[in-house]
């Protein structure tokens, strides 16, 4: 302590702040600030971080120059190894040139089986990288270019190149030059479409092949019938392709019909005759990878996509048009499919585009320097080639990643392979390699709602009564114990409540449904009448029973009336609920065999009804807490004006408490659907998770939350499948956060009222 | 602010005046519909927790033991079981039944441990003191009259007198040799596994040569061999002992002495011999290890990861909700700004948890776990450490799910300390981080108790989001053990919320399994509404503290 100063001057000092106090007070301060800016920004990282993995989808295609080689040769067959390393150019000789893209010796393989003979028919089937020949000697035969990598040390892993000739046919039908081949193969059972001469004396036919068992090794291939087929097409066929499954022949003839002939193993049979341009002939006739659907280019560049498909259900399959391309503008026409998706290459004169078939949109567009005179996929779908009459080739490298996606695959209805008419549809992985997938987000939108709306037509009419109850006449004591316990139920793991769903609560009411239809008829009727009847009885009675108890004088009531409605069940479905058995005739009450045979659809064990009522444990307690809230804060000097006015006190509910909070009730409504829409674990166990897309009330539903607890742990990382799912999450959290913060901002409004008044 | 019922105050009005006119009548039947309501409400809460409690209690409650003579198709048949549902069923014929699910045991002789029986078909039912529930190791309990049981010392009756002594002291050692076991192939075996894969990856980066990596390979051979013998010694021991008996339609039962857990005789126990047997059954649910594709045993491992995660969640969530919280209440301008942020933080707690899962994966699982593997497991890649779903990332993706509810709690909290006892310290000369650190925070602490205990149950009872990001049926390994480093924050864990999801609808013996479902999910029930309470309660308290707060 200073001795030596004045008393009565203190020391300025003591008034200073220590150095070190208010220099940890500034970095406090930084600190905090820093921390709790970085931490919201952190949270609002989350939404930009989700839409990042999601942009890719919408991006389109990135095609670039990767290289190109010269095998001076005219390429009437462009063929190409799976990874894009090592095109192949065939010329209608006796070799096969193979040129590296990456530089290096040109290989040349010999054909060996031509017999001195000349190649007039040419075609390539890119799935078995088969080239299909036709001689003039009117024989019809293969070879198939086959890779290996050579992994032997020193090799740097080339690939080394194989032609495997297979036997030669002759074609018995018409004379002369084959003029055009096509070649289709399953494996077991192939097909060959050949076509002899030209213009009008021109013949056509298909030659079915089949494997002959062996017991050793391999099986021999041999020929088990050839269809005349001139007399059934009544004009010249122009183009003739083979489907790779070895069972479809399509001709395109100069009359502008497609003829489309089913081979199998009794005979070749034609199905469909359909005109694709209105008689002009089609200049351009391919398969798409699936074989399903076939790409049709007109004489002007108009594109179309014809797909198999059954009208009904006992209809047969048959071709029928199912999309329209851009048209492709003038000039020769190529076409390469993708051996990966339902990607194709096409393009007239020097322009290209890739196309894909399920969204039916143009993925890229571009111009070569020359005009391709063919082009080709790689079997990864990576690349593509495109070759010049010259043998000049470019090679380009392809980078789409999410082909199928895209606005209208998402939210748009889309004409899928096999179906009769454009869908709304979520089936994301299939059994086969050549699965179309189908990810409409549509049904599992409409699946939140639903669920959401039998949810919310449950608990809303129980919160907003207990609500308001619980805020105009319930005593302050029970209300402080009363609440917590609704708020409890709100923190039930929703685990347990989809499990108890899917368990306990389905199998119960799955043959009670009459039993439940009239509890909830008898339950607000009793609560009326007894209300009713209550009215009736002397106030000073009342006054001394109710004030605010009349919630539990109400419980024995309501449970006779429960426990009746319950027992009534079972007569009112042998009253109503008459299921007629179409073989004997006999009649049995069962409203789980009446419901599908009235109305025409299913009935569920894991219904929406079991699920309106498990969501009601989730949503009662939101949607009480908040609009309880609301209804309590409305100004105690308007109710006791209006009570003072002489209203009754359900007058002063309804005409003053009620509209001053009704903008609180809404918000309350709105979070409870917030709630609702997002809820996981109930919708996964008590819903069936099919994607349905009907109101039914007896069937289930597949929600976009629980799609995405069941699928997103299988999805491959960056596929499309997996983005398409973080698709479905923003949706999600879209709905959410507009709901809640209409609801919020809906609050703040009130809350300001409040304080007005 | 508690509004008071208007009724209330017209009552002290006086009735005589609106008891004649019929006008107080008007509207009532409304106010008794709203009545229900809440009764509906109340009843559906309560009824909820009652049937879990029930349902779980039950799983646990040793069942007598009823010996039933059924005539099924001209054959009688001996059915030893007791029932566990009666539900009604329609035939082809559409007359209805009654059926009775009988749980009989038995699963390895009978292939399946229920049979359904039809009310009518039963004749005769009684209730035989012998008959004994066996607990064992496979296939489930066994129901069998004891016959005898078959030692390396000789056989000894069921009427001798030290049957039972002999009997208890063999369960007794045989769960003594199976511990020991569990020491050999767990902790003595997995120790020469985790060598060798250090030595493989040390081979592999050159850091051991080969040759003396091939001979420690071969010592470690070695002694895995002989672990294994020991193993196999001491097996082959404990099948020497066999626990004969009968069932109830006359096969012969036995049970090696290694397969045997417990027994107990539910009709010879009275009232507080069945309650010991429920305690011992409810400690055995507590502390051990599932069994039998998780339908039968304990659910520790659950247990022990959920409330692992749920601990690491909220020691991440505290600091940093707490931070924000204070920053957005005394450091930031209040202005438009502020406001946005706040109601978004608000709807963040509105926001599905999928969604916050779905981010989880992306971010932490693949993107920053990718990311450390990249930079310091290089060499375990392409199998992933931490680049794979983890309690790390269950921790933080819950952590983020509930940060919005710690960063109101709090934010409410701040709000509530007066704006007197603030002046009071700023006038003391206090900085302003001084008035924070020593008046505001120990003021608000309970509030802030209040939100990090909410927040813990809402992590605690959340699955689906841990779904994509670390929870797994079955865990090999606890993520803490003895095990160096002791801490293993990429493993998997179990959690008792999947435990109920997984046994409940994924189980290929759904209703073996309904029984530890029951009792699962009143445990979680439990833990989420102790911690609800504990909550409410501080709130409570909090609320009478500052009753005079302005707020």
């Amino acid at each position: 302590m200073n001795s030596a100063g004045p008393p009565n001057s203190p020391d300025p000092k003591r008034f200073q702040v220590s150095k070190a106090t208010l220099w940890f007070d500034r970095l406090m301060g930084v600190g905090i600030r820093f921390g709790g800016i970085g931490v919201i920004l952190a949270v609002f990282g989350i939404f930009f971080f989700i839409g990042r993995e999601v942009l890719p989808l919408f991006g389109s295609a990135e095609v670039e120059r990767a290289g190109d080689v010269s095998a001076e040769t005219r390429p009437a067959v462009l063929g190409i190894d799976e990874w894009g390393e090592l095109p192949f150019f065939y010329d209608g000789t006796d070799r096969v040139v193979f040129v590296p893209v990456a530089g290096g010796e040109r290989v040349e393989i010999p054909l060996t089986g031509l017999e001195g003979a000349e190649v007039t028919a040419v075609s390539y089937d890119a799935v078995h990288r088969r080239v299909a020949l036709g001689l003039s000697d009117g024989r019809v035969g293969s070879f198939v270019v086959e890779y290996e990598r050579n992994y032997e040390e020193g090799s740097n892993e080339e690939l080394i190149p194989k032609l495997v000739e297979e036997p030669w046919f002759p074609v018995t039908t018409g004379e002369g030059p084959v003029t055009q081949v096509s070649y289709g193969d399953s494996g077991g059972a192939r097909v060959i479409a050949v076509k002899r001469g030209e213009g009008e004396v021109s013949k056509a036919a298909i030659l079915r092949l089949g494997m002959k068992k062996s017991l050793i090794g391999k099986g021999k291939l041999s020929l088990t019938g050839e269809t005349d087929v001139t007399g059934e097409l009544g004009a010249e066929a122009k183009i003739l392709r083979a489907s790779a499954n070895g069972e479809m022949v399509l001709i395109a003839k100069s009359n502008g019909e497609v003829a489309y002939f089913l081979a199998d193993s009794d005979g070749v049979s034609k199905r469909q005759t359909f005109m694709p341009f209105d008689g002009a002939v089609p200049v351009q006739l391919d398969f798409l990878f699936g074989g399903v659907s076939i790409i049709l280019t007109g004489p002007g560049g108009a594109q179309e996509q014809w797909s198999l498909f059954r009208l009904d259900e006992k209809a047969e399959r048959l071709f029928g048009e199912t999309k329209v391309f851009p048209a492709l503008g003038e000039g020769p026409v190529t076409f390469a499919a993708s051996q990966r998706n339902r990607t194709f290459l096409t393009g007239a004169g020097k322009n290209l585009s890739l196309r894909h078939s399920t969204s039916g949109v143009v993925r890229w567009e571009g111009e070569a320097d020359f005009v391709p005179a063919a082009v080709v996929i790689d079997g990864k779908g990576r690349h593509f080639l495109a070759a010049s009459a010259e043998g000049e080739a470019k090679r380009f490298a392809i980078d789409d990643h999410h082909p199928e996606a895209g606005w209208n695959a998402f939210f748009g209805k889309v004409w899928y392979e096999g179906g009769p008419e454009p869908v709304y549809q979520w089936q994301s992985t299939g059994g086969t390699d050549d699965f179309e997938p189908k990810l409409s987000l549509m049904p599992l939108i409409f699946g939140s709602l639903k669920g959401t709306l039998y949810a919310m037509m449950f608990s809303v009419p129980i919160a907003l009564l207990a609500a308001l109850f619980s805020a105009a006449f319930l005593p302050p004591d029970v209300k402080r114990v009363l609440k917590p316990t609704m708020e409890i139920m709100s923190s039930l793991p929703s685990v347990v409540l989809g499990f108890l769903a899917g368990l306990w609560l389905a199998p119960i009411l799955e043959s009670r449904v009459p039993s439940v239809l009239m509890m909830i008829l008898a339950l607000p009727t009793t609560a009326l009448v007894v209300g009713y009847g209550w009215a009736r009885l002397p106030i000073a009675l009342r006054n001394r029973l109710g004030g605010g108890r009349e919630w539990m004088l109400v419980v024995p009531f309501l449970v006779v009336a429960g426990m009746i409605g319950w027992a009534l069940g079972p007569v009112i479905e042998s009253w109503f609920f008459i299921y007629q058995d179409p073989a004997t005739g006999k009649q049995i009450a069962d409203f789980k065999m009446w419901w599908p045979q009235a109305t025409g659809s299913s009935f569920e064990q894991r219904n929406s009804m079991v699920l309106g009522f498990m969501m009601g444990f989730a949503v009662i307690p939101v949607i009480f807490t908040i609009a309880e809230d609301a209804l309590s804060n409305v100004p105690k000097s308007l109710t006791a004006a209006a009570s003072a006015l002489g209203a009754t006190r359900w007058q002063v509910v309804w005409t003053v408490m009620l509209p001053v909070a009704s903008s609180g009730i809404f918000s309350a409504l709105m979070i409870g659907f917030g709630r609702a829409v997002g809820e996981t674990m109930i919708m996964v166990m008590a819903t069936g998770n099919t994607p349905v897309t009907e109101w039914n009330l007896f069937n289930g539903m597949r929600t976009l939350s629980a799609n995405i607890a069941v699928e997103l742990p299988e999805a491959p990382v960056g596929s499309t499948h997996y983005r398409t799912l973080f698709l479905g999450a923003v949706v999600l959290f879209a709905m959410t956060f507009v709901m809640n913060t209409i609801a919020e901002l809906l609050r703040q409004r009130l809350r300001e009222k409040n304080k007005l008044v | 602010m508690e509004p008071t019922s208007p009724t209330q105050d017209q009552a002290k009005a006086g009735d005589q005046a609106f008891a004649t006119t019929g006008r107080s009548r008007r509207g009532e039947p409304w106010v008794w519909l709203t009545a229900a309501g809440l009764a509906i409400g109340v009843t559906m809460a309560l009824g909820l927790l009652l049937l879990i409690v029930i349902k779980g209690g039950a799983s646990f409650w040793p069942r007598k033991i009823d010996l039933m003579e059924v005539k099924r198709g001209g054959e009688t048949l001996m059915i030893a079981g007791y029932p566990v549902q009666e539900s009604e069923r329609r035939d082809v014929e559409g007359v209805m039944h009654e059926e009775v699910q009988v749980f009989r045991g038995n699963k390895d002789l009978n292939g399946e441990s229920f049979i359904y029986l039809d009310r009518q078909e039963i004749v005769k039912t009684t209730r035989p003191d012998s008959l004994m529930l066996v607990e064992r190791m496979e296939y489930g309990p066994a129901i069998i009259e004891p016959v005898a049981l078959q030692t390396p010392e000789g056989r000894i009756e069921v009427k001798d007198a030290d049957f039972e002594g002999k009997l208890d002291a063999l369960i007794e050692r045989s769960a003594e040799v199976r511990e020991e076991l569990l020491t050999i192939e767990r902790k003595k075996i997995g120790a020469i596994s985790r060598e060798l894969k250090a030595l493989e990856k040390a081979e592999r980066t050159g850091v051991v040569k080969e040759e003396v990596a091939n001979a420690r390979r071969a010592d470690l051979q070695g002694s895995f061999e002989k672990l294994q013998a020991e193993a196999t010694e001491i097996r082959a021991k404990l099948a020497e002992s066999v626990l004969l008996g009968m069932t109830a339609d006359g096969r012969e039962f036995s049970c090696p002495a290694g397969n045997l857990l417990a027994v107990f005789e539910p009709n010879r126990a009275g009232f507080f011999g069945r309650l010991g047997e429920m305690a011992r059954r409810v400690g055995n649910f507590l502390k051990e290890d599932p069994r039998e594709a998780n339908t039968e045993g304990g659910v520790f491992p659950a247990i022990f990861g959920t409330v692992v995660m749920t601990l690491a969640m909220s020691l991440f969530v505290t600091p940093f909700g707490v931070i924000a919280a204070i920053y957005l209440r005394e450091y930031a301008k209040q202005g438009l700004l502020v406001r946005i942020v706040r109601i978004c933080v608000n709807n963040l707690a509105g926001v599905p948890s999928i969604v916050f899962g779905v981010f989880g994966l992306a971010f932490f699982v693949y993107y920053v776990g990718g990311g450390i593997d990249r930079m310091f497991f290089a060499d375990d890649l392409p199998t992933p450490t931490y680049g794979t779903p983890g309690i790390l990332w269950a921790a933080l993706t819950l952590s983020l799910l509930t940060l919005p509810v710690v960063i109101v709690a709090t934010e409410e909290a701040l709000s509530a300390v007066p704006r007197g006892v603030r002046e009071a310290a700023l006038a003391c000369g206090a900085s302003k981080w001084q008035t924070i650190q020593r008046v505001v925070l120990p003021a608000s602490l309970p509030g802030i108790l209040t939100g990090v205990i909410l927040a813990m149950a809402r992590g605690a009872g959340e699955v689906a989001p841990l779904m994509l990001v670390g929870v797994v049926k079955l865990a090999p390994s606890l993520p803490i053990d003895d095990v160096a480093p002791f801490v293993h924050p990429e493993r998997q864990f179990m959690h008792l919320g999947f435990h109920i999801y997984d046994l409940g609808f994924q189980s290929p013996d759904a209703e073996a399994a309904k029984p530890v479902v029951y009792a699962t999910a009143l445990l979680l029930i439990l833990v989420v509404v102790t911690l609800n309470l504990a909550a409410i309660l501080l709130r409570n308290r909090l609320k009478k503290r500052f009753a005079v707060s302005s707020f």
